[in-house]
Formats: structure tokens, C-alpha cells, sequence
């Protein structure tokens, strides 16, 4: 009887939808290069929907990269990215193992569906805080004006912004472009949020403004990887910490863990030399 | 005051030209903006082929004096069967001419833009065609504008070379208005100065 039961409960699983238990990102056997510099060398990564992912290492480690191949800002020359089970940038043949990039135009169709925050902002300078989230919604996804308006006044309040609506950027503070940019991505409803050391660039006291909104999208469940310098926001804010070096996951584990009892040498020289600086 | 008066005489013919200077600046000054737009994009985004095909024809266009085309499309063209008035013949070379320096200011105002605007609409799901008409574009034509306004003060001048190749034209006057003809032309291109200060204003209060 017992058996029978969970003969039946394991086919259940093995029916159950597939999109529940497929990874949200899979990245696999990830190499990309400067010319001789390897940055990446056969990373892999799996990430499920609503989990957050910090990626954390010194300069130059080759984090930042990472997170720009996930969108084909970068080239990379071997392994694949999936995002919700759709490849990016290339597909390889089954049968000859050729590999071919994909066409601008899909590759822009993959892009719409995974939001990016950037270290610098990059707010469009010549439209103001409601043109800049609306742009893309509207012209990209065809997403009628007055629709993806009122989505973008939400968007606003949520990350505390609702009296910019009709500033333009050089008018705010770096956190409220920040926070702009955030609502920016977020106006196309994306799947998967990349952020790249967003607080790298903002006076210390308009960092907490910029982690609370992204905060706030985790606790809604959205799925996020973030490359970060705040040790003491990853630790509150991650599932799972990446530890980046010279292009490959030299460790990776729950925050407390990895952060606390780091398994390697190189992890724990690596947080001792920040603790060392800033004591969190 | 007897020295100005060929001057006060040619009143009406000073203004007649001047009409004249509008009239054929303002035609070149159109094609030779739309071509000049178009020669920066292929600059930038066209393959190799292309690049020094418009390569050749800036160096061609920036070793040779206007005078010298002028006098060359003048002399040349009756020769080769084309029968062009002369009025569009010198507003067909100032386009031609004008078009090669405008293709550089924006291909320079294109190329300013920083990667960090690339990427962002890239990260949108821009295309690029998208990226080029909403994001790129309306920016370096702002970076172009005050580069560009002087190219146009320059494009008026360049109508009094039409002198020489026959056609009746502001300086086609006796020598002694030549001052009066400089005042005119002065108060054209100051005009478009203004207008030119005025954009930057309003530029950088978009920015």
C-alpha cells in the first residue's frame, strides 16, 4: 500500500508542472575572454525563480562580467545562458554541436524579459523620470501609453519617487536616479533583476535609500542577482553567496555561512581584508 | 560721407541680394544636413566598404576649396551635356560640399554619446534601429547643435562665392558696396548665431 502511494506521489512529481522546479537562470560552463585575459573560465550557476543570488569578489574578478553576459551586454565564447528555459546569445545545434549566434532581433526579445541596474545610473538624459520608465514599455512591448503610464506612477511610488514624475534626471540625487533606474527596469516586467554594484557610485548616505527599494523586491519575490561591495546588505539580503575569483566560483554557500565560516583560504584573506577596512 | 553713396544707391539691390543669399542658402543648407546625417550613420554603423567609400569622399571634399568645385562644376558641367541652372548647380556643390563637415560634427556628436546609453536601451530590449531613433539620435543632434550652427553661418558665406561662377548675387556688386554686403551678410549669419546660443540654452536645460 505504502509502496503503491509513493510510487504514485513520485509519478505526481514527475508530472508536476515543469515550470515550478525549472531554474529561473542556468548558466553553464560560462568562458569568455579580453583577448589573452580569461575572465571567465567554466562558471556555472543555477538560479530558481525567487531566489536572490549575491555575487560577491575582488576587482577585476570578473563578477561584473558575469552579470553582463546574462543580457549579451558581452560576448562569451563557450557555454550557454538560459533564462526561465529560453537560451541567450547562442544555440548549438543537437545534432552537428555547431554553435550560432542568434539574430539582433531575438537577441533584443530575450534582453526585454531580464532587467539590468547599473553602477553608473544610465538614466536617458533628455527625458524626464516618466519618458525614461516609459520608453521601453511603451516602444519595445507595445504597451499601450496611458497603461504603462499608470504602471510607471506605481512603480514610482513603490521606490518612493511619485513627485519626480516629471523631472529630468540631472535634477535628482544619484539615489533617486538610482531608484528611477530600478523602477525603469522593473516597467518591463522582467523575470530576473541584474544588478551591478548599484550602490558603487552614491554618497554613503543615498546608499540605504537604493537597498531598501531593492529590499523590498526581494521580499516580493523576485528573482535577483546582485554583484555588490556591501557585505553587510548581502548578508541580509541573499539566499546564496558567490564568491568570485579570477573568473571562476572559488566558494559558494548561505550568507552566514560563507560570510562567517568561509570554507577556503581565499574567501576568508578576502573578507578579513574587508572586515579589516569597514567592520560590519 | 560722398564714399557711401554707391552704397545708399544700391540700397534696394543690396537687399534684392541679400534675398538671394536666403533664398540659396537656406536650399543647400537642408540636403546637405539630411545627407550629412545620413553619411555619419553609414560612418559609424556601416561595414568597412562603405566607411572608406565616405572616408575617400571627406578627404576629397576637405583638400579641395569650395572655390575651386565651384568653378569646376561651372566651367564642367555645360561640357558633359548636363544642363543645370546655375543657381541649382552652386546649391547642388555647397550641399554636396557642406554635407561632407556636417556628416563630422555628428558622426562626432554620435560617437560622444557614452557606451553606458548603448547599454542601458540595450538592456531594455531596444533594437537597434529603436536605440538609434529615441536614444542615440535625439542626444547627439543636442551634443551636434552648436558645431552644427556655425557650419550653417559658414554655409551662408560660402553663397557670395557664387560670384564667381557668373551668377547675379550679393557680391556681384561694384567694389565700393562690398561693406554694405559685409554688413548684410553679418547680420545674417549673427542672427543665426543667436539662434544657434539660444538652442545650447535650451539644450542644457533639458539635460
Amino acid at each position: 500500500m505504502e509502496d503503491t502511494l509513493n510510487d504514485a506521489s513520485s509519478l505526481a512529481i514527475e508530472l508536476a508542472p515543469a515550470r515550478q522546479r525549472r531554474p529561473m537562470l542556468e548558466i553553464a560552463g560560462l568562458c569568455k575572454s579580453f583577448g589573452a585575459l580569461e575572465v571567465l573560465r567554466d562558471v556555472s550557476v543555477v538560479v530558481s525563480p525567487g531566489e536572490v543570488v549575491v555575487v560577491i569578489g575582488p576587482s577585476g574578478s570578473g563578477k561584473t562580467t558575469l552579470l553582463r553576459c546574462i543580457n549579451l551586454l558581452e560576448e562569451y565564447e563557450r557555454g550557454t545562458i538560459a533564462v526561465d528555459g529560453e537560451p541567450i546569445g547562442y544555440r548549438t545545434d543537437g545534432r552537428s554541436g555547431r554553435r550560432a549566434r542568434m539574430s539582433e532581433r531575438e537577441i533584443a526579445r530575450a534582453r526585454e524579459r531580464i532587467g539590468m541596474v547599473f553602477q553608473s545610473f544610465n538614466l536617458f538624459p533628455h527625458m524626464n523620470v516618466l519618458q525614461n520608465i516609459v520608453a521601453a514599455p511603451v516602444r519595445v512591448r507595445r504597451i499601450e501609453r496611458r497603461q504603462a503610464e499608470a504602471r510607471a506612477r506605481e512603480l514610482l511610488a513603490m521606490v518612493g519617487l511619485s513627485d519626480k514624475v516629471a523631472e529630468y534626471p540631472i535634477r535628482l540625487s544619484g539615489g533617486q536616479q538610482q531608484r528611477v533606474a530600478i523602477a525603469r527596469a522593473l516597467a518591463m516586467d522582467p523575470k530576473i533583476m541584474l544588478f551591478d554594484e548599484v550602490t558603487s557610485a552614491l554618497d554613503p548616505e543615498l546608499v540605504g535609500e537604493v537597498l531598501a527599494a531593492m529590499q523590498q523586491l526581494a521580499g516580493d519575490g523576485m528573482t535577483m542577482v546582485v554583484v555588490t561591495h556591501e557585505m553587510s546588505f548581502a548578508r541580509d539580503i541573499a539566499d546564496r553567496i558567490l564568491f568570485i575569483d579570477g573568473g571562476v566560483i572559488v566558494e559558494e554557500g548561505k550568507p552566514d555561512q560563507l560570510l562567517f565560516a568561509p570554507q577556503t583560504e581565499r574567501v576568508g584573506a578576502f573578507l578579513k581584508r574587508y572586515n579589516d577596512r569597514y567592520r560590519i | 560721407m560722398k564714399e557711401l553713396g554707391p552704397l545708399i544707391h544700391s540700397f534696394w539691390y543690396l537687399l534684392r541680394g541679400a534675398g538671394m543669399t536666403v533664398l540659396m542658402a537656406t536650399s543647400a543648407v537642408v540636403p546637405a544636413t539630411l545627407l550629412g546625417v545620413l553619411l555619419a550613420l553609414l560612418h559609424v554603423f556601416g561595414g568597412w566598404l562603405l566607411r572608406s567609400a565616405i572616408l575617400g569622399y571627406l578627404f576629397l571634399i576637405r583638400g579641395i576649396p569650395l572655390l575651386v568645385l565651384l568653378t569646376f562644376v561651372y566651367y564642367l558641367m555645360p561640357l558633359t551635356g548636363i544642363d543645370l541652372p546655375p543657381f541649382w548647380g552652386v546649391v547642388l556643390v555647397i550641399s554636396l560640399y557642406y554635407a561632407a563637415f556636417v556628416s563630422e560634427v555628428f558622426r562626432a556628436g554620435i560617437l560622444s554619446l557614452p557606451q553606458a546609453q548603448w547599454d542601458a536601451a540595450r538592456s531594455l530590449g531596444m533594437t537597434r534601429r529603436l536605440m538609434l531613433q529615441i536614444v542615440v539620435l535625439p542626444q547627439a543632434l543636442r551634443l551636434s547643435a552648436p558645431p552644427y550652427v556655425s557650419l550653417c553661418v559658414s554655409l551662408v558665406k560660402a553663397t557670395s562665392l557664387v560670384s564667381i561662377v557668373g551668377l547675379w548675387e550679393l557680391t556681384m556688386a561694384p567694389f565700393q558696396i562690398f561693406i554694405g554686403a559685409a554688413a548684410i551678410y553679418f547680420c545674417i549669419c549673427y542672427t543665426l548665431a543667436l539662434y544657434g546660443r539660444h538652442l545650447e540654452r535650451r539644450v542644457l536645460l533639458g539635460h
